[in-house]
């Protein structure tokens, strides 16, 4: 199956940082073109133009603009971020989905690159696929419909809150409906559920 | 949602080849007050005619057009009072012109078809437009009487006061986003036949409700509350 390259976004004020990645970048084997840019803004029209699979960045650079950035991997969300590691925040920050240092080898730093481009490429797929749910995501959405909790969803079904909610994520992006409401009238409308079952 | 053209507004252009590429612009004037008939007239024209400043007009009407402003730029007091009437003036064509209008599409085509997905549809919208509603409400009586006396530095009036511009960002939510569960149901899951010229309509109105949302509130988040922010900490200081 032919791929196109992957492209690859370097937001980094540092020159010497950003030259040293795209050096790397382009003496390994991945397949990819690289762009800079400078701000968070440049990115909604970078891609509209021509997606981003990855992002690379320094995460202080989010530093208040999480509010964006979240709303960003909420519209594209096949983008996947790399954050640079300059040991100055200690715990990895919410919003990359992978950090290395600027002391890993080039290979490390490829092989992470490696993993997100599979990343996102399996979310590009799984958008593809049709909406169609799976049996336990009716199930968890039957639930749903008649007004329980998660935590009595998941006693019923005996499966973890934490599985309860990611079958709801799911459940949400396959539908495209967020609210409690119009998933009943999603369910109502997929025969899911039979109309006499809901208070009107 | 809508897309609108990427074409940057600038002061030098003329308002009706603007109207030409994108009508949405129609209803920022509307919000702005300014006639429809706009001559040939250039954007700076028209702003220097309604006494409204080029780089508050230019800004709203890029946001229109799918630019975000870039930066904070200065807006003065008097920009920022013409934001908050320019902010009144939607919500009254939310609740006054919108909302009645989608309403009554969704009760015709209710009737014609009686299905109970339908009754659900209502109820869903009108329980989506009481959120909407409520949020307006919120504005016209807290959110912006606050930022008035904010700009027209009565202090002694809000003395006393724990309100803040931060507050109003924290408060503030994106009231647009079940209206994509409407059209979602509209358009993919619920089943209906015929009637194409309601459901259009429907659909039409929706999109344009949804498009006019979402730049009030790009408006609010990208220039009342910095601006309000920025005077806070002018006059605490």
């Amino acid at each position: 199956m032919y791929s196109p390259p992957l492209h690859i976004a370097i937001m980094e004020p540092s020159k010497i940082i950003f030259e040293g990645l795209q050096t790397i970048i382009c003496h390994s084997s991945l397949d990819c073109r690289v762009s800079r840019m400078e701000r968070i803004e440049e990115l909604t029209e970078m891609m509209e133009q021509n997606p981003v699979e990855i992002l690379i960045a320094n995460p202080m650079q989010f530093v208040n603009l999480e509010k964006e950035v979240k709303k960003l991997r909420k519209h594209y969300p096949s983008l996947a971020i790399a954050g640079i590691d300059f040991g100055i925040i200690h715990r990895q920050s919410m919003l990359t989905d992978i950090s290395f240092t600027l002391y890993d080898t080039p290979e490390q730093i490829i092989q992470s690159l490696h993993k997100l481009q599979e990343k996102s490429r399996q979310s590009e797929q799984e958008r593809e696929e049709d909406d169609n749910l799976s049996p336990r995501e009716i199930e968890v959405l039957t639930c749903m419909v008649n007004g329980m909790l998660n935590k009595e969803i998941a006693d019923q079904l005996h499966i973890s809150v934490h599985t309860v909610v990611r079958h709801r994520k799911n459940i949400t992006l396959k539908t495209g409906i967020r609210s409690q409401s119009g998933l009943t009238i999603y369910a109502i409308s997929k025969k899911i559920v039979s109309i006499e079952d809901i208070d009107i | 949602m809508l897309q609108p053209p990427k074409i940057k507004i600038r002061p030098a252009m003329k308002m009706a080849d603007l109207i030409d590429a994108n009508p949405h612009l129609l209803l920022m004037l509307q919000h702005f007050n300014i006639d429809f008939r706009v001559s040939d007239m250039t954007v700076w024209q028209l702003c220097s005619s309604h006494g409204i400043s080029e780089n508050l007009f230019v800004s709203i009407a890029n946001l229109y057009n799918g630019f975000e402003t870039k930066g904070h730029q200065p807006f003065t007091q008097k920009d920022l009072l013409q934001v908050i009437d320019f902010l009144k003036s939607s919500h009254d064509f939310y609740r006054n012109d919108m909302y009645p209008q989608i309403n009554s599409f969704i009760r015709q085509l209710q009737e014609k078809h009686p299905m109970r997905e339908m009754k659900l549809l209502e109820k869903f919208f009108n329980e989506y437009f009481a959120e909407v509603l409520e949020h307006l409400d919120y504005e016209d009586t807290t959110a912006f009487p606050y930022f008035i006396t904010l700009l027209e530095e009565r202090e002694q009036e809000r003395q006393g006061t724990l309100y803040s511009s931060k507050e109003y960002g924290d408060h503030h939510t994106d009231i647009e986003l079940k209206l994509q569960d409407l059209k979602n149901l509209l358009l993919k899951y619920v089943e209906m036949e015929g009637d194409l010229e309601l459901r259009r309509r429907l659909l039409f109105a929706l999109y344009e409700l949804e498009f006019d949302l979402y730049i009030h509130s790009l408006i609010e988040e990208k220039i009342l509350i910095p601006s309000g922010v920025l005077i806070e900490k002018r006059v605490n200081v």
